[in-house]
């Protein structure tokens, strides 16, 4: 290993910048041409390469942090900015969409009928699953948080056993969502309520789908030993994305769900 | 009236006389001394326990670590040797592949087309 004389991580030259940027430019144009040619050829290489590109730079990060050392304190400082920086982009993400609902929900147009739901519009009860969705994610919120504490105080079963009910809750949400998408009696094509609530819901179901899978492989991580008491920034950041997912719902509860309906 | 501490709370909260002649934690058919307190278990060495003291395997980090930091120049994405390679192959191969039938399909895509 050569020798530094800084604390900072200079990393080895690595293939996976490229082939991420070669699946961002499969999967766009890939895009295109499935609406133009009806082939979703080249849009699925693009995805595929996404999912080995994202596989193995994370799995060198593992490497390069648990088991070369490079994540000293200036280094994980840097990665916790990173995380925040980038969790608040994510904010700015969700703020366009909430802006598009209250843009049409708060001077709802003739054509709407002038009130909002719109005419037409059965809107779910949110006292119902979206209520139960609400309880889901913040029972989740406490146990992610139970097991960081594990994880600090050296808990190791209670930690893994912790981990798991969060990411089955995550789950359940999920499934819970899914059946409602099925089972509601408005679809995206439904004018502007339509498009802003399926917009909105579901890319925040897809954030939670990402949320599970990052506590998923940290769970995996967790079994395997690499977290110490001390150090487990791969978990802070799984749950500091866990918390912005569960944040977001309850805006999106009581905006869409609620003073929506 | 009668009181009890309510834990919860942390004031005087309203009770029944049975839980103030017998508060939170005491009662009569419990017997009054603790049991001895463990502090620890002995140590034991993994050879000597049973698998089920492992609680969903053995931690093999340290083994990792001196794979990971064996002096030989290697990058860390080619670290592992043989499954490294191969799945580093074939993620170019699929770079390259991708990024010349992405060029195709984007050239006959721009071809106006035939009436």
């Amino acid at each position: 290993m050569a020798h530094q004389a800084h604390a900072y991580h200079m990393v080895d030259p690595s293939p996976w910048p490229l082939t991420g940027a070669i699946a961002a430019l499969l999967m766009t144009s890939g895009l295109a041409v499935w609406f133009h040619f009806h082939s979703t050829t080249l849009m699925t290489l693009g995805l595929i390469l996404l999912l080995l590109t994202m596989h193995q730079w994370w799995r060198d990060i593992i490497r390069e942090g648990t088991f070369q050392g490079h994540h000293t304190p200036p280094v994980q400082k840097g990665l916790r900015y990173g995380m925040i920086l980038f969790i608040t982009s994510e904010v700015f993400f969700f703020l366009g969409f909430f802006w598009a609902f209250y843009h049409s929900s708060l001077a709802p147009t003739p054509e709407l009928g002038g009130c909002w739901p719109p005419t037409g519009i059965t809107p779910l009860d949110p006292f119902e699953v979206p209520l139960l969705n609400t309880a889901v994610l913040l029972a989740s919120g406490v146990t992610v948080t139970w097991t960081h504490h594990s994880i600090m105080e050296g808990e190791r079963k209670q930690a893994i056993q912790s981990l798991t009910l969060t990411i089955l809750l995550g789950l359940y949400f999920t499934a819970l969502q899914a059946m409602e998408y099925y089972e509601a009696p408005f679809t995206i094509a439904d004018g502007v309520y339509g498009s802003t609530f399926f917009v909105a819901t579901g890319f925040h179901g897809l954030h939670v789908i990402i949320g599970s899978t990052f506590l998923a492989v940290c769970l995996l991580r967790q079994i395997q030993y690499h977290f110490t008491s001390e150090h487990h920034f791969g978990f802070e950041a799984a749950a500091w994305y866990w918390h912005f997912v569960d944040v977001v719902w309850l805006f999106l509860y009581v905006s869409i769900y609620w003073w929506g309906s | 009236m009668y009181y009890k501490f309510s834990g919860f709370t942390q004031r005087l909260t309203g009770a029944v006389s049975s839980s103030a002649y017998s508060p939170q934690g005491l009662r009569s058919t419990i017997p009054s001394e603790s049991p001895t307190i463990i502090f620890t278990t002995p140590t034991k060495l993994v050879s000597e326990s049973s698998a089920a003291v492992e609680y969903m395997g053995g931690n093999k980090v340290p083994d990792l670590q001196r794979i990971f930091q064996a002096s030989d120049e290697i990058p860390v994405h080619l670290k592992r040797g043989v499954p490294d390679r191969l799945l580093y192959r074939t993620t170019m191969a699929l770079t390259v592949g991708g990024a010349l039938y992405c060029l195709v399909a984007l050239y006959i895509a721009a071809q106006p087309k035939n009436k």
